[in-house]
């Protein structure tokens, strides 16, 4: 009889023990920290992008950029290819600058990660690495599920009154740690940009999308479709990150 | 005295000759003084209309640097600005405080790229003045979250008085953000520089840009006189520089830099603690309009259109004199054979020449202060294109009396120039042969 009473009493202590385990939330801030890894490369990482921007009433925009990155070392280069009218234009990200180079003009001019990218809803932070886990903090999650896939459903806030979108939602997906669609709220709260990323590649160690959907929720209508091509991990030489290069280009 | 009566006399003799002769040269002179008039006051009065538009002839911004080298646009002691102001005793009539931002105004499927002025509607008399509204009223700017746009910006939206559009913008320290405005009143549309801003309350400009409502991001200072922006400036920088941190207000760098860019390229370069100010005046403004050039580059078209009159003249001058002196060769003869020193003969002609000049330039000036006269008194309205370069609706001309000398002088130099040659052949001319002259 004892031996049974104790027998109950360990399988309800251990019941008990075992529930806060069962309800604990899950590490969001090892989950941001992963989506940052799975997306910065510590290799040099090169692509093709083909940026396709509609407005109602309008031909589509479609540019074809070829893009650089160097994340350890916080560099990035965009050169656009196409059209004829765009083509040598690029955008170098060093020293914590972001230029932008008209062969028109030749000139460089201050950019900002936070303009988007010629005129389509894409902004240039897109081609660029993030820092989810420094920048945001969550506020709220739940459990859902996008299609077919098993997600968690993220509110954000940022850190700092610095960040592009002060408020962001993600579906994260459970079983890969990727982001399946983001949402971009400004700070009154409002819905400004919708993110989806329904295909990924796997470089090397990394995960990055391969085709982003952009939707411009304010400006009804406007949306924009990145594909990336030809990703590649191979070493970068380093006069790729300089201004004479984007010059040299163009000659 | 006696050369001079005689000067005048010959040119009484042949009035029809001389009444062209002066009206091709009054012509000259009235073309060149029409457009300096009008350049004169060019830059005054878009001076003037601008102060309006922009709420000043001189204008004080504070700016922190974050740790990431992010600059924010924000004035948190107003106090200091203000009491430097009365202490600079610069002639300010009165300040004005505003906050803006830069934006895409947005309605169903259309949007435009828009700057947004805030500012406090109860004491905003100088836009009330200079905005001429085409529908709607300020009375509608109670409403905090009210806006006016000009017409071209409500064409091109697609929206009516009363309508909602959505502004997406960045907060003062750079976040995305997204608010609503009510059309309030749509103005016309003064020409080059009317979608230059649109006009807002300052408290919803505040909130949007994510600033508490007793701060502002510039200081507004209007001055009796648009002449007086210059000294002022400098009076109240110094004033400044003693009480707060300032951005010098140093040359720009290279021609290809404006005032404004300079200052601009300075607080990018520089890093500071706490709020650094910068001091700004519409001069700065303007020139970064490049309209100093504009203005020279008109001045300069009207001396050209003068030179070429005036060599057509010249050589009209040089024929008609050669002519005369065929004429009054036997006359000169007789004058030579009476006793008449060569000279004399050539300061005669001369004599006629600046005559006809001197005449000539002031029956252009004359035409010119009837026609500037008429075209002052024509009320052109304040909804035509040309507003920005009219004071309160209409041309204005104004002129350096120096100037005006100069060009009397300059006329009269190249008609004498112009005689000079004819003159001297007269002079040289043979008594006896020129008594027995055929003419």
């Amino acid at each position: 009889m004892i031996r049974r009473s104790r027998t109950i009493a360990l399988a309800i202590f251990a019941l008990v023990a075992g529930i806060p385990a069962l309800w604990a939330d899950p590490n969001f801030t090892a989950m941001l920290a992963k989506i940052d890894e799975l997306n910065n490369f510590p290799t040099d990482f090169s692509a093709v992008a083909s940026i396709v921007s509609e407005k109602p009433g309008e031909d589509p925009n479609v540019i074809q950029a070829q893009m650089f990155r160097r994340d350890r070392d916080k560099k990035f280069l965009i050169l656009i290819l196409a059209p004829d009218v765009q083509r040598g234009q690029g955008y170098l990200e060093v020293d914590n600058n972001l230029w932008f180079y008209d062969p028109q003009s030749r000139e460089f001019s201050h950019s900002s990660l936070k303009e988007n990218f010629q005129s389509s809803d894409a902004k240039n932070s897109d081609f660029n690495r993030t820092s989810l886990a420094k920048d945001y903090t969550v506020t709220s999650w739940k459990e859902g599920t996008l299609g077919v896939y098993p997600v968690y459903i993220l509110d954000l806030k940022g850190t700092n009154d610095e960040v592009t979108y002060p408020y962001m939602r993600l579906w994260i997906r459970k079983d890969l740690g990727i982001v399946l669609k983001s949402e971009d709220y400004s700070l009154s709260k409002r819905l400004m940009r919708s993110a989806y990323y329904p295909n990924y590649v796997k470089v090397g160690e990394q995960y990055i999308p391969s085709r982003m959907l952009f939707i411009d929720e304010l400006d009804k209508g406007n949306k924009t479709q990145l594909t990336l091509r030809d990703p590649s991990v191979a070493a970068l030489p380093d006069y790729i990150f300089t201004k004479p290069y984007l010059e040299r280009v163009n000659r | 005295m006696k050369s001079i009566l005689i000067a005048f006399r010959n040119l009484n003799r042949q009035k029809k000759r001389s009444f062209l002769l002066g009206g091709a040269i009054a012509f000259g002179i009235f073309i060149i003084i029409v457009i300096d008039g009008f350049t004169g006051s060019f830059v005054q009065n878009i001076g003037d209309n601008f102060s309006h538009l922009f709420a000043g002839h001189i204008f004080v911004g504070g700016i922190e640097k974050t740790q990431s080298g992010r600059q924010v646009e924000i004035i948190r002691d107003g106090k200091v600005l203000t009491d430097a102001v009365a202490e600079s005793k610069i002639p300010a009539k009165y300040l004005t405080k505003s906050s803006g931002f830069r934006g895409t105004l947005i309605f169903q499927n259309n949007s435009v790229m828009q700057q947004v002025v805030g500012t406090d509607w109860n004491d905003s008399s100088y836009l009330r003045d200079r905005l001429v509204l085409k529908a709607g009223s300020f009375q509608n700017m109670k409403n905090p979250e009210g806006l006016i746009i000009s017409d071209k910006v409500a064409k091109k939206l697609n929206v009516q008085v009363g309508d909602t559009v959505l502004a997406q913008l960045r907060t003062a320290t750079g976040q995305a953000n997204v608010g609503e405005f009510q059309i309030a009143a749509i103005s016309y549309d003064p020409g080059f520089f009317g979608s230059i801003a649109a006009y807002a309350t300052i408290q919803h400009v505040n909130e949007l840009v994510n600033i508490p409502p007793q701060e502002y991001q510039t200081l507004g200072i209007f001055l009796d006189s648009f002449q007086q922006t210059d000294p002022a400036a400098t009076k109240l920088y110094d004033t400044l520089a003693k009480k707060v941190s300032m951005f010098k207000r140093e040359p720009p760098s290279s021609q290809s830099q404006n005032p404004m860019q300079a200052l601009m390229k300075q607080a990018k370069d520089e890093s500071w603690q706490g709020t650094r100010y910068r001091l700004f005046t519409l001069n700065d403004i303007l020139n970064s309009f490049h309209l100093p050039q504009i203005v020279a580059a008109i001045n300069t078209a009207g001396l050209v259109i003068l030179l070429i009159l005036f060599v057509i003249i010249m050589v009209g001058i040089t024929n008609t004199f050669r002519m005369i002196m065929f004429e009054r060769t036997k006359e000169i003869g007789t004058m030579r054979a009476l006793g008449m020193q060569r000279k004399n003969v050539r300061n005669l002609f001369l004599l006629e020449a600046l005559f006809l000049s001197l005449g000539g330039a002031i029956a252009g000036l004359v035409a010119a202060a009837i026609v500037m006269g008429g075209l002052h008194l024509i009320y052109w309205g304040t909804s035509t294109p040309l507003f920005l370069f009219l004071k309160e609706g209409h041309m204005t001309f104004s002129l350096s009396p120096l100037q005006v000398i100069g060009y009397i002088i300059l006329v009269a130099l190249l008609t004498l120039l112009a005689a000079y040659f004819p003159a001297r052949s007269a002079a040289k001319l043979n008594p006896a042969a020129a008594l027995g002259a055929t003419r």
